[in-house]
């Protein structure tokens, strides 16, 4: 079933940091989509360039990057317009911002500002985007308050953010984030920095108001747990460009992206041998700053071709028979020969 | 918060009394005493004392007990009296030689503080969000320089180029017929103008602090997560400016409310030497060369009271500006 | 600049670098702190060698020549190129006021090179007698001019410059060290001592600084050697200054003792003071720096302005301080605007100071 709505369209989206030493080229060419109501994770180490990519939807990062490339985003009121075309200070994306598309961030403690209530600052989305009455915007956000499983509302809306445990922040951020039922909501690890039972709760929250308000959400981490739990679809970035999209189901039976593979070996497994030790990708992640020419992967490879692999870069290709369900950016590993070969990166 | 406010006074009591005790003792600390340098310098104009003079005097003055004694006695005036001793070299109580000036350098402190933050707040905040331009460059420099001159020479100098320019060297605060037919608040244009030198000399050097303090923090503050909240929210860049990055950035200006009096009368008792203004500061140097302690004494325990004053008022406004502090004091 | 030639940066080592080699890296890029480096350096040698470099000693005084202008050196006499040389000078009245004026006349007196002058120790080791430079006998070489004894600007500068310099060093390394000392108990052990040492530091901060200075430099007896005086001066000075560094001290002490590695060092069995000494005093050292740095230019006006007040350094000595006191009016100004000569060079020190410390702490910040 092709023809589902996509909320998002993300085209050949490049993002460069002006540094001291020259320019450095940390998102090298994204292309992904979300479809209505649907979760898409975003996998990738730290430093691989995701945080960038969804900052750049919003048009938030620092003033030394730079985007370009085509993100299209269906406004509720405007039609399909490109996000990256608007100016990050004008007044039309901030009409978007905390309405149309939110954000969820990773640390939920240093996320609200600390001189302010809580309540107070979820008031300050609803009368920006929905109504300048006090007393009806109040209203909303004590609602949404209390639909995130906050007790006690009434007396927590008054409340600094200090006297707030890590759960009950993210539930807050969580609030003001889908006060206004937006369309999309960005979630940059948002469980990270809690700890497992509470990560779980958060987990579990986000999927039951994605069931009632049917916003998609763009699910940034780098743990593969959370991934399985949470969503449908998932794409692997690594240094920059997305090396693997496939369904999660199909992604976790199937890796076909040697850097998907490694990824997938070093997760510790439950009924593995005490013995065995965790597998780990050999060296470091390069600096993007004057990459050689071909995959980026390639010094970490097993399954490089030289004279391939590092002359030219693999582009996005489907291996799903057309299906679209299925894509990676390799030339080692575009043939179905290519899983007999698979060489068990624990015991191999 | 009353809480608050009485410990802080409650503990402000016993730190005065140490200080009252750590002054006195500084200021008999240079040998002999005021009759000393009374008959030095009387012998050096020709007249002779004998020892039963020398004795009668001190006894007069109460000076021929041991230190402590005096400063139990001077404290216990001031306690029970309101009475803060007597100045040798005015002949008169010393409370009323303060009253004299202290009014005034009040008056001078404050308008110089009011200018220092009302200037240097905005310019603050303008080189934080333009940071490395050619504005925060000139502003940085001129900061600078203003710490580097010592404020003394600042003042000859602005005399003196006052004195070329307009051939008025503005010495003083008040131009002589203010002095000679006494002051009304229509003089007060008179006034402030006499007032542009002693302000430029006393507070540029707190004004290039507090720049210094507002730009750090809020360029600090401008990378904090709370800011991309906002931003993400939709909120406008001047909100995110004024609400959340200046409010948090004015933590440290706040604190420092009390050291930039302090050095307001520090600056002030040099500059006010050199430009012969009618406050404390010449005072202390004159009682100080002769000895007239009490009276050094007490200017000294004035200025200490208020800074601590000072301390106590930028404290409330602190837990006031930041809900941290406040829920640090309660439960504490 | 062939000493800080740019290295091949390979990652790792890039990644294995200390602390202080970073640090040391990211100093020498900022530009104001490489130029304020280099000006420092000259003046401390300057000052090293200020005997040498100044034609003149301290008590060299000539009262025919009191308020000279200064004296201009020339290189041709006549048309004919003569190598630098000065004028004589004679004095004569202005008919209108009265007051003596200095005009030049065609006495040749050439400038000589490691001449021989008045005797004095260098580097306080070695008897000499050798000059920079000077003029031939009878002739008088005043490069900044002379002040109201006929006395020398020009070496009076440089030799007070040892004092300008050193006692703001010394004063801030005292204060260093209390600051530390006194800060790392008070936030370490907390309690009783604590409270002690905050309640002092509190009086002490009550006090307007420049006031205590005063009252404590009427309190240094007349008489005594100028060594004594320099060393009472230094003390005064650092008196106040350590608890601005003791209060930052022990703030990271409190914040940092709670930490787990304190733990962990308190159970493997690590003394107080060794825990104190090697685990938490590098964490902060380097901010600690930059504070010290910056505490030397208040002392350099700290000490300029006691001795422009009469109370600070005493003849013979000299500081910038005692130099700038002549400079207290205005006349004195209109009238022999080269006395404000030594402004600029405590103007100097303290903006290379101000900008060194600035670039200290650039570099020790670590996440620029």
């Amino acid at each position: 079933m092709k023809e589902r709505e996509t909320v998002i369209e993300v085209k050949d989206l490049k993002v460069n940091i002006k540094i001291d030493d020259g320019v450095l080229t940390a998102v090298r060419g994204v292309d992904f989509c979300i479809y209505k109501g649907e979760t898409l994770g975003l996998v990738g180490e730290s430093g691989c360039g995701k945080s960038l990519t969804s900052k750049a939807i919003l048009g938030i990062n620092t003033n030394n990057c730079t985007a370009s490339g085509e993100i299209i985003f269906d406004t509720t009121a405007g039609g399909k317009k490109d996000l990256l075309k608007l100016n990050p200070r004008g007044k039309e994306i901030r009409d978007i911002r905390g309405k149309q598309i939110s954000m969820i961030f990773q640390e939920p403690m240093v996320a609200f500002s600390p001189m302010y209530t809580i309540g107070s600052q979820i008031n300050e989305c609803t009368r920006l985007h929905i109504t300048k009455d006090k007393g009806k915007s109040k209203e909303l956000s004590l609602a949404m308050m209390k639909k995130v499983g906050i007790a006690n509302a009434e007396k927590r809306y008054d409340q600094y953010p200090h006297e707030f445990s890590g759960g009950m922040l993210q539930r807050a951020l969580i609030a003001m984030a889908l006060v206004c039922n937006p369309k999309m909501l960005i979630a940059d690890e948002p469980t990270t920095a809690l700890d497992v039972t509470i990560q779980a709760q958060i987990l579990e929250l986000m999927q039951e108001l994605q069931k009632e308000m049917g916003m998609a959400i763009l699910f940034i981490t780098h743990d593969l747990g959370t991934v399985a739990k949470m969503c449908e679809r998932v794409a692997v970035m690594y240094l920059g460009k997305i090396v693997e999209v496939a369904t999660a189901d199909e992604l976790y039976a199937n890796p076909r992206h040697p850097y998907t593979k490694g990824l997938m070996g070093s997760v510790h497994k439950i009924g593995a041998k005490k013995t065995e030790r965790l597998f780990s990708i050999e060296g470091t992640v390069p600096l993007a700053l004057n990459l050689p020419p071909g995959c980026g992967f390639y010094e970490r490879c097993h399954e490089r071709i030289e004279g391939v692999c590092n002359v030219r870069e693999p582009e996005l290709t489907d291996i799903g028979g057309g299906k679209l369900e299925h894509q990676i950016s390799c030339f080692a590993c575009m043939n179905p020969s290519c899983e007999e070969k698979k060489e068990d990166p624990v015991h191999g | 918060m009353w809480k608050y406010i009485s410990k802080r006074l409650l503990i402000a009591i016993p730190t005065i009394i140490l200080i009252s005790f750590a002054i006195f003792f500084i200021i008999q600390l240079p040998e002999g005493d005021y009759i000393s340098s009374y008959i030095s310098r009387m012998t050096s104009e020709g007249e002779r004392f004998t020892e039963a003079d020398i004795q009668a005097l001190r006894a007069q003055y109460g000076l021929d007990k041991p230190w402590y004694a005096q400063y139990f006695v001077w404290m216990v005036n001031i306690v029970t009296k309101g009475d803060f001793g007597y100045s040798f070299a005015y002949s008169r109580p010393v409370w009323s030689v303060i009253m004299d000036r202290l009014p005034l350098t009040i008056i001078v402190s404050l308008t110089i503080m009011i200018f220092t933050y009302a200037v240097s707040i905005p310019i603050g905040i303008y080189s934080a969000l333009h940071q490395y331009s050619v504005g925060d460059y000139i502003f940085t420099a001129i900061g600078f320089l203003g710490m580097a001159i010592p404020n003394f020479l600042l003042a000859i100098i602005l005399m003196y180029t006052s004195f070329k320019w307009t051939g008025d060297p503005l010495i003083g605060l008040f131009s002589t017929d203010m002095l000679q037919n006494g002051i009304h608040f229509y003089n007060i244009g008179e006034f402030l103008k006499h007032m542009i030198i002693p302000t430029i000399v006393i507070g540029t050097s707190g004004t290039c602090k507090v720049i210094r303090t507002v730009r750090a923090q809020m360029l600090d503050e401008s990378v904090k997560q709370y800011t991309l909240t906002a931003r993400a929210k939709g909120v406008s860049e001047r909100v995110i400016t004024y609400k959340y990055c200046l409010r948090a950035a004015l933590n440290p200006v706040v604190s420092g409310l009390a050291s930039s009096l302090s050095s307001i009368f520090s600056g002030s008792t040099i500059s006010a030497i050199v430009m012969n203004l009618a406050i404390q500061g010449p005072v202390l140097y004159d009682a100080l060369k002769v000895q007239d302690m009490y009276l050094a004494g007490t200017i000294l325990l004035v200025q200490a009271i208020l800074i601590i004053i000072g301390t106590l008022i930028s404290d409330i406004v602190l837990a006031a500006l930041d809900p941290r502090i406040r829920l640090a004091e309660r439960g504490a | 600049m062939a000493l800080f030639k740019k290295k091949e940066k390979n990652n790792e080592d890039y990644y294995l670098a200390s602390q202080w080699t970073l640090m040391g890296r990211k100093l020498v890029k900022h530009r104001l702190a490489r130029i304020s480096m280099f000006i420092l350096g000259f003046l401390y040698i300057s000052a090293l060698f200020a005997n040498f470099i100044a034609p003149y000693n301290l008590t060299a005084y000539d009262s025919k020549y009191m308020n000279l202008q200064p004296t201009k050196v020339h290189m041709f006499h006549e048309g004919n190129f003569e190598g630098p040389f000065v004028y004589g000078i004679d004095v004569e009245r202005d008919a209108k006021t009265k007051q003596k004026i200095y005009v030049e006349n065609d006495e040749v007196y050439k400038v000589q090179f490691f001449v021989k002058g008045s005797e004095y120790k260098l580097l306080g080791l070695f008897k000499t007698d050798r000059h920079l430079f000077g003029v031939e006998e009878g002739g008088k070489i005043f490069l900044f001019g002379a002040d109201s004894m006929g006395r020398d600007l020009f070496s009076r500068m440089f030799l007070g410059s040892q004092i300008s310099l050193t006692i703001p060093f010394v004063g801030a390394s005292i204060s260093f060290i209390l600051g530390l000392l006194l800060g790392g108990i008070s936030g370490y052990f907390g309690g009783m001592v604590d409270n002690v040492i905050q309640r002092v530091i509190e009086v002490l901060s009550s006090l307007p600084t420049i006031p205590l200075w005063m009252a404590l430099s009427a309190a240094i007896p007349a008489n005594i050697s100028v060594v004594k005086v320099y060393l009472y001066i230094t003390i005064i000075l650092s008196f106040i200054s350590w608890t601005g560094l003791a209060r930052v001290v022990r703030g990271k002490f409190i914040s940092l003792r709670n930490e787990d590695f304190v733990m962990a060092a308190k159970l493997a069995g690590v003394t107080d003071f060794k825990i104190i000494l090697k685990h938490l005093v590098p964490g902060f050292l380097g901010y600690l720096i930059v504070n010290v740095t910056l505490e030397i230019p208040s002392m350099i006006i700290g000490e300029t302005s006691m001795s422009f007040l009469g109370l600070g350094i005493r003849s013979p000595a000299t500081s910038w301080g005692v130099l700038l006191e002549e400079t207290k009016t205005i006349t004195s100004i209109a009238t022999y605007p080269w006395r404000l000569i030594p402004l600029f060079a405590v103007i100097l020190t303290v903006l290379a100071f101000n900008f060194l410390g600035d670039g200290l702490r650039d570099a020790a910040d670590p996440y620029k």
